[in-house]
This record gives C-alpha cells, sequence and structure tokens, in this order.
C-alpha cells in the first residue's frame, strides 16, 4: 500500500467511526427538532463530499453544487407532482438527470480553469435558478412544489440519509484507492503533465462532473422527500457558499474534512441563530482564516496535533 | 419612439453597468483573479451615501465623495490582508492560487452581506436624491432629473479614470503590470503598489455607483448581487483585463437587456447576460474584443 492509499484509508476509517457516532445520536437525543438538523446536516455533508470530489480532487472549483440539489429535487418534485410517480422511481431519476446535465456542463467548461469555470459554473447555476423561479406554469415558481414524504417517523428518515451517505462515502473510498483516484489527484496537481504521462484528461474530468452532480442530485431529491417543499431556493448561491464554508473548514481534499465540517457548521449554525444570527458571519470568517493560514481546514490541524502524540 | 427611449435608456443602464466594471476589469487585468465581492462594495457605497445623507445630515453631495471613501477604504483592506499572499511569494499553495482568489473573495461577500444584515437590518433604505426635479420628456425620452445628473457623474467618472489610466505616472505603471507583473518589477515598478492602488481605485467605484443608484435602487444588504453579476458578464464580454472593451460591453448589455424585455421576455431578462457570458467563454474566451491568444 503506498503513502497516498494508506492517508486515505485512514480518512476513511476515521470517517466510518464518526459517522457511527452520528448513528448513535438518536440514543440520546429524542427531540424532533434536533433530529431533523441532524438531517439537513446529513444534507449538507452529501452536497460536501460530492463537491469535494469535484473540487478537492480533482481540482475543478465549481460553483454549482446546490443547482444540482435544486436539479435533483426538482426532477423527483416534478415527476410526483405532474405524474404522480412514486419516490422511489423519481429518486432514481433525480440522480440520473443530475448526472447527465452534470456530464453535459463537464463537457462543456472543459477548457475553462480558475476564475474562468468558477464564473461560467456560477452562471449556470443562475440561469438554472432563474429558470426554475420564473416558469410558474410547470412548476409553480417561487411558491414552490409540495411533494410526497417517504416515511412518518424522522427516524427513519434519519437512518435512511445515514444509510446514503456510508454508502457515497464508501464508494468514494473505493474509487479514490483505485487508480481512478491518483488520475484525478494528477490532474488537479498538473493537467499537462497528468496527460503527458497518458491520464485521459477529458475523460477524467467529466467523470468527476457527473459524480459530483449524481452525488448532489441525490441529495436534493431525498432532501424534497423529506421537507416536502421543493423550491428555487435551494439552488441559491447562498447554499453554494455554506457547502464551500464547510468543505473548506473541515479540509479540502481529504475524505473525512468535508463530513465532519458540514456536521460541524450546520449544527453549529443552529446554536449560533439562537444567540442572534450570527452564524454565517462567524463561518465566512473562519473560512478566510483557514483559506489564507490553516489551508488544510480542521482535519490538517488534528492530523499534526496526532503526529506530534505519535512522534 | 419606443425604441429611441428604450435606447437611451439602456445606455443610461449601461453606463452605470460600466462605472461597477471597470474596477473588476482593473483587477482582472493586474492580478488575473476575479473578485467575487465586488458586488458588495457596490452595497457600501450604497449603504454609505443613504447614512451619511440622512442620519448624518451632511446632505447627498457631500456623502457622494463619503461613499468613494468608503468604497476605497474597504477595497483598500482587502487586498492588504487578502490578496497580498497572492504575489508576495507564497509558493507552496496547498490549496492552488486561483482556487484561493474564489474560496476568499466569495467568503469576503458572505461577510459583508452579513455584517451589515446584522448591523444595519435588513429592511432597504431608500437614498435622497442628489437633485429634486421630477421626471420629465425629453423629446421622445423620460427621465428623472436624478438619473440625468447621475448619468453625468458615471460619465464624467469614467472619462477621469480612463485619462488617469492612459496619462498619469501611475496609471501607466498599473498598465505596464498588466501587461507583464514581472518585466514591470523589473523596470523598477512597485507592483505591490499598483496592485493596492487598483483595488481601492475599484472599491471606490463600485461604491459610487452603489451611492448614486441608490436613490433609484433602495440600498439592502444583498443590493449588490446584481450588479456584480452584471460585472461579471461584462468583463467577459468585453475581453478579460480590456477597459475600452469593458465599457463597450456594458453599454451593449444595458441596451440588449433594455430591448429584450421589451421585445423577448421580461421575466427572463436577467438571464440573457448570462447565457451571453457561458457562450463567450465557451467559444470566444478572449472575449469580443480581447486580444488574440489570452491564456485561458
Amino acid at each position: 500500500m503506498n503513502r497516498s492509499q494508506h492517508r486515505i484509508t485512514t480518512e476513511f476509517w476515521w470517517s466510518l467511526a464518526f459517522l457511527a457516532a452520528i448513528a448513535l445520536v438518536p440514543l440520546a437525543v429524542s427531540n424532533p427538532y434536533w433530529l431533523g438538523v441532524l438531517i439537513v446536516s446529513m444534507y449538507f455533508a452529501l452536497l460536501a463530499v460530492g463537491w469535494n470530489l469535484l473540487a478537492g480532487y480533482t481540482g475543478q472549483f465549481s460553483l454549482a453544487p446546490a443547482c444540482f440539489a435544486m436539479i435533483g429535487a426538482y426532477t423527483t418534485g416534478l415527476l410526483a407532482y405532474h405524474l404522480k410517480v412514486a419516490p422511489w422511481l423519481g429518486i432514481p431519476a433525480a440522480i440520473f438527470v443530475a448526472a447527465v446535465i452534470g456530464m453535459t456542463l463537464g463537457r462543456i467548461v472543459m477548457r475553462l480553469r480558475g476564475p474562468y469555470l468558477a464564473l461560467t459554473t456560477l452562471s449556470f447555476a443562475e440561469i438554472m435558478r432563474l429558470v426554475i423561479g420564473n416558469s410558474y406554469e410547470f412548476t409553480r415558481g417561487d411558491l414552490g412544489l409540495n411533494v410526497p414524504g417517504l416515511f412518518e417517523a424522522r427516524l427513519a428518515y434519519y437512518y435512511l440519509f445515514l444509510a446514503v451517505l456510508v454508502a457515497v462515502q464508501a464508494g468514494l473510498y473505493v474509487l479514490m484507492r483505485s487508480k481512478a483516484g491518483l488520475y484525478l489527484q494528477a490532474i488537479r496537481d498538473d493537467e499537462v503533465a497528468a496527460a503527458s504521462r497518458g491520464v485521459d484528461v477529458v475523460f477524467w474530468k467529466t467523470a468527476a462532473f457527473t459524480l459530483s452532480a449524481a452525488a448532489s442530485g441525490l441529495a436534493g431529491a431525498l432532501y424534497g422527500h423529506f421537507s416536502q417543499l421543493v423550491s428555487p431556493e435551494l439552488g441559491l448561491l447562498l447554499q453554494t457558499g455554506l457547502v464551500i464554508c464547510m468543505v473548506v473548514i473541515g479540509g479540502i481534499g481529504s475524505l473525512i474534512g468535508p463530513l465532519v465540517g458540514a456536521f460541524l457548521v450546520y449544527v453549529s449554525s443552529e446554536m449560533l441563530r439562537e444567540v442572534g444570527g450570527i452564524q454565517l458571519i462567524v463561518f465566512s470568517l473562519l473560512v478566510i482564516i483557514f483559506a489564507r493560514f490553516f489551508r488544510e481546514g480542521l482535519w490538517g490541524l488534528a492530523k499534526r496535533v496526532l503526529q506530534r502524540r505519535t512522534a | 419612439m419606443l425604441n429611441v427611449d428604450l435606447l437611451i435608456n439602456g445606455l443610461i443602464i449601461g453606463l452605470f453597468y460600466a462605472l461597477m466594471a471597470v474596477g473588476l476589469t482593473l483587477i482582472f487585468g493586474i492580478l488575473r483573479v476575479i473578485n467575487f465581492a465586488h458586488g458588495e462594495f457596490y452595497m457600501v457605497g450604497a449603504y454609505t451615501y443613504t447614512f451619511a445623507a440622512l442620519k448624518l445630515g451632511t446632505g447627498p453631495w457631500f456623502a457622494l465623495p463619503l461613499a468613494f471613501a468608503a468604497g476605497a477604504l474597504v477595497g483598500w483592506l482587502a487586498e492588504r490582508t487578502l490578496m497580498r499572499p497572492l504575489y508576495t511569494g507564497y509558493t507552496s499553495w496547498g490549496l492552488m492560487r486561483d482556487e484561493y482568489s474564489v474560496v476568499v473573495t466569495f467568503a469576503l461577500s458572505l461577510l459583508l452581506i452579513n455584517l451589515v444584515d446584522k448591523v444595519v437590518g435588513p429592511y432597504s433604505q431608500r437614498g435622497p436624491a442628489l437633485v429634486d426635479i421630477p421626471r420629465m420628456a425629453l423629446g421622445p425620452i423620460m427621465l428623472s432629473g436624478q438619473k440625468l445628473v447621475a448619468t453625468a457623474v458615471a460619465a464624467a467618472m469614467i472619462a477621469g479614470l480612463a485619462l488617469f489610466i492612459r496619462y498619469s505616472s501611475w496609471g501607466r505603471q498599473i498598465r505596464a503590470v498588466a501587461q507583464n507583473r514581472l518585466g514591470a518589477s523589473l523596470a523598477g515598478i512597485d507592483t505591490t503598489r499598483a496592485s493596492s492602488l487598483v483595488f481601492t481605485l475599484s472599491g471606490a467605484l463600485a461604491a459610487l455607483s452603489g451611492a448614486l443608484l441608490a436613490p433609484i435602487i433602495n440600498a439592502s444588504p444583498d443590493v449588490g448581487a446584481f450588479p456584480a453579476i452584471k460585472s461579471y458578464v461584462i468583463v467577459v464580454l468585453g475581453g478579460m483585463g480590456s477597459m475600452p472593451g469593458s465599457v463597450v460591453a456594458s453599454l451593449m448589455l444595458g441596451v440588449l437587456e433594455s430591448f429584450g424585455a421589451v421585445y423577448i421576455s421580461y421575466d427572463y431578462r436577467d438571464t440573457f447576460g448570462l447565457v451571453i457570458l457561458m457562450l463567450v467563454l465557451i467559444f470566444r474566451p478572449q472575449g469580443l474584443f480581447g486580444e488574440k491568444g489570452r491564456e485561458v
């Protein structure tokens, strides 16, 4: 096992331990409000993990993760609203539609880098949101769509989200341990050098866009059925901003950082809301500080402490 | 007659877009980064103007330079604290250079919006008009006195900036750094000071357009999002980093939107520019008037 694989394996086991702890939380907490907060945290964790695959591992800073969640939510929402399609068909359809749109976007922005890529994906996200918000006849615009729920009990949603999160995390682990993981990271570090060593840059970049969009679409579809209301607000840039906060604070480019970051940011934002709505001030400040001084995020800091212990 | 009115109003809107976009263009030209907090410089200007004029009672004509100064201060601070590591020899970037600027300016935008939201409140505030002349008809065109005066100020500022960049010593230095950072520093130009100057100017101009439009578009914490997105479109359309290009692109976008809203679709008027932005970036990344072969 080489060093990169060893690192990813360590991160994976830590993240499973973290998720196991999350699985035990309902034993201690039965308050439906806090269970809801944790479910939304898991929604954001799915988005963060998906965005991290694209931004952290492949180096493609897309500003559209929330947009793909909105696409996923609207796919299953519109199917249920207009055609009375059951959720167990609607959710796979949402993954499929988000993946296809993600693949198309990935192909379109193939040659763009850095600020150009950020601007193109930002415009794409804004266009989608404006189109969905303005197509009143089809989507009911800003009023949003009522979507059927999946279960009666909050706890059932809780374990559904958790199971999906574990599955996505395991899938990502397998992907990143395989050669594909090395290809993606090679593209991030130096695209031209990767291509010169025989990495199929076009294929792997498209694959990263597709998988990331599929994960976001799945997250959005599940969230739609959980909240039973789908609205264009899911695709607000602010939501993308939150996802970026979570990944950067947790530790970009690691398997566990975005996951922990999502829970930490969302749960503490619910706590700070009671203090008086200062959550976004705190997080944006933290992101600036982390991006400026601790580029490996909280996970990087934790690792440093752990290493000092063992050394 | 309607068409003449649409054309003139489109050009006027375009002029305000230009005042916003030239700052963004200058920053891109000199640092090759997009400042995602540009709209918040606009918002700072709109609030400074409104509060100075209404709460401090300075009168609108004194509040205007105050807004300019506030924007300059925010721009200067942003460069000093966040942008400087980009070019003072950080070689080992864990997070890559381009991505650092995206993340940091995006976070700065969130920070400023929410700070203002918390301190001032989420309610929108109308700024006082510069002059008290009601809407009147100039031939076929309907214009308010405020719009006329604000247009004149905006046009004067853009002309002044163009002269400054073209003829002054600092302006020449900025152009030299934009052309070739290393070459400029070898020729003895303080590139760090030039970058700082560009950010300060950019903040000041965005804030000024916020102040000029405050009587027309009420100041609110997220008021900057809309003009910022327009400026991204313009900067891309005009060829990233080209000042004359961005002025022409601003006027074009203003006219396009004013006609599009009437003849194509009012609901989708805000998507026209974004669609153009995507098309230009994909098919003609050097912009409509940009240099040939600019690196993407």
